[in-house]
């Protein structure tokens, strides 16, 4: 069973003057348990319509959307699920630690697990300081932790997160990095949409590059990656002693090889020039 | 469910607006002294104005809060980290109204006692030759309550549909104004001195509204306190088995529009 399915999701607003938009267009898209997945795309392509769909906020127009196999309309998908909003809100006249608690109590937490997990998922957030104040007084930032830290507190098996990363200084941004990392280590699966390309680079298994509401490419990084590789910088240094750094194109390098070691020259490093995620990215979205 | 209603009477009481409106609570203290100027009737005045006042008190929290409450769920964007909870949208209305309702049950007890210590001040300064019945007393203070709690019903099935307060604030209070009347004005469209003015499409349209809107004139038991005159048990029976078939269909029309509803 995957964790996350979607089948053939198609989502209409209507605008001003009953205006249609499609945000979505049918949408199809697996992501296996214990996968992290990068949802990429542009301001506007549909990334935060679709989480809202999986998690039953909004109905779709046609289509559907399980969650471990549970259709996204039922209370019942949503045992098992971390979300975290696009720019989270949360009660602001709770504290942190009265709302991570309050999340905790909805999920069947039970007390004495609840509160050895509250902190320390607020401790792991940085939170601990400010946990009894009122969420009102917040920052952005702070308040993107608590939505963090709310996801992690009921220890699901899935996570649905709307742009972690936003809101964040460079300090809680590798935070996240690394709590997703850990996720990956435990088998979990994530789900999170960014337009940060770099960070799908480091922590994804698989992207899916969504724009204008279709979903254009869906494939693994290591593959994308391997197929961005445009050429080799080789180094090399004569008999003389001499160093020189050398361009080599994606089909050149044995030739270049063999011709080094004719003359002698030895070889001293070989690295990959490959374009990276953001040229990809933008290549994709262009076309 | 539980965990939703201590949510939202934590919400009430960390509210300002709730701290503004039970400020007013303080013109209890004037109550005596407001009475004695009448000279004459100084209990029935007492009793009187702190009904009303209680009353006053409570339709301002019933329209407040029941209006602003999903609504500010809604508009702050609350619903989309608490609905995606698992949480039923039905239990998570339910939980809201349970909670106000908890809210207003605690009120108008707080109120009522203070009532009653005015009211028993004002009648030991000026003794009245008819004996307060306290129990009527607190029978309208229930039936008050009751009332109210009808109306946050009526507050939060306008807010499921809405998405400003302008609709669940200004329909409640319509909606209150308009239960006064329904009953005399049903009542005049009925009686043979109306027979040759009302024509019977206009009838039609009393009856269809009578029926509609809530009849909120059954819960009034002022006049029984003010005089000590019994109260009549067969018509609050059916008063309160009104209350409670009229809310069971407000929150359920409530539920099956919130479930629908789309958060945006
Ligand atoms: N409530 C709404 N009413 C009308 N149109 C909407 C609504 N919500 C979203 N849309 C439209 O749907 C499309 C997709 O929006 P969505 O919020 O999913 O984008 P996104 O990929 O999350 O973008 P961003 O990166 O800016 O968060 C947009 O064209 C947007 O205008
Ligand atoms: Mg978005």
């Amino acid at each position: 069973m995957n964790a996350i399915e979607i089948i053939g999701l198609c989502k209409n607003f209507t605008g001003k003057r009953m205006t249609k938009i499609e945000a979505l267009k049918g949408l199809n898209l697996e992501v296996a348990r214990g996968e992290v997945f990068g949802f990429l795309g542009p301001n506007g392509a549909g990334k935060s319509t679709t989480i809202k769909l999986l998690m039953g906020l909004l109905k779709p127009t046609t289509g559907l959307s399980r969650i471990m196999g549970v259709e996204s309309s039922q209370t019942l998908s949503r045992t098992n699920v971390g979300f975290l909003p696009e720019n989270p809100a949360f009660y602001d006249y709770l504290s942190a630690e009265e709302y991570i608690k309050f999340v905790g109590s909805q999920f069947g937490m039970e007390a004495n697990l609840l509160a050895t997990r509250t902190e320390e998922v607020l401790k792991r957030m940085d939170l601990w300081e400010a946990r009894k104040r009122h969420m009102r007084g917040y920052s952005k930032g702070m308040v993107q932790r608590v939505g963090l830290a709310q996801t992690l507190v009921h220890d699901p098996d899935v996570y649905v997160l709307d742009e972690p990363m936003s809101g964040l200084d460079p300090i809680g941004r590798a935070l996240v990095k690394d709590i997703i990392l850990d996720l990956k280590k435990q088998g979990k699966c994530v789900f999170f949409s960014t337009h940060i390309t770099d960070d799908v680079e480091k922590v994804c298994d698989r992207v899916g590059v969504i724009n204008n509401g279709q979903l254009l490419v869906v494939d693994s990084v290591t593959n994308i990656l391997q197929r961005g590789i445009e050429g080799y910088s080789v180094l090399t240094i004569s008999p003389e002693g001499v160093q020189e750094e050398n361009y080599v194109g994606k089909d050149e390098l044995q030739f270049f090889i063999q011709r080094s070691l004719q003359n002698n020259q030895s070889i001293e490093k070989i690295e990959s020039r490959s374009k990276d995620m953001e040229a990809f990215f933008l290549e994709i979205v262009a076309r | 469910m539980i965990t939703i209603i201590g949510i939202t009477l934590k919400g009430i009481f960390r509210d300002r607006v709730f701290q503004g409106i039970i400020a007013l609570s303080v013109l209890f203290l004037f109550i005596p002294s407001a009475a004695s100027l009448s000279m004459r009737q100084v209990t029935e005045l007492s009793i009187t104005l702190s009904l009303s006042l209680i009353s006053f008190i409570l339709l301002l929290l019933s329209v407040f809060l029941g209006a602003t409450s999903l609504w500010r769920d809604m508009e702050r964007r609350y619903t989309f980290s608490v609905l995606s909870l698992p949480i039923g949208r039905s239990s998570y209305l339910l939980g809201r109204f349970m909670g106000l309702t908890l809210f207003l049950i605690l009120t108008s007890t707080f109120l009522g006692v203070l009532a009653c210590v005015m009211i028993k001040v004002s009648s030991s300064i000026y003794p009245s030759d008819r004996p307060i019945v306290w129990s009527l007393l607190v029978l309208t203070l229930l039936f008050t309550t009751l009332k109210y709690i009808l109306l946050v019903g009526v507050a939060l099935l306008l807010s499921t549909v809405s998405t400003s307060f302008f609709l669940p604030i200004f329909g409640t209070i319509c909606a209150f104004l308009a239960s006064g009347v329904t009953q005399q004005v049903y009542e005049f469209v009925y009686s043979p001195s109306a027979e040759k003015l009302v024509s019977p499409l206009i009838k039609m349209l009393v009856t269809a509204l009578y029926y509609f809107l809530p009849n909120l004139s059954g819960f009034d038991l002022k006049v029984n306190a003010i005089y000590g005159i019994p109260a009549n048990f067969t018509g609050l029976g059916v008063t309160v088995a009104y209350f409670v078939a009229y809310t069971a269909i407000l929150l359920g029309g409530a539920a099956i529009l919130f479930n629908r509803r789309e958060m945006k």
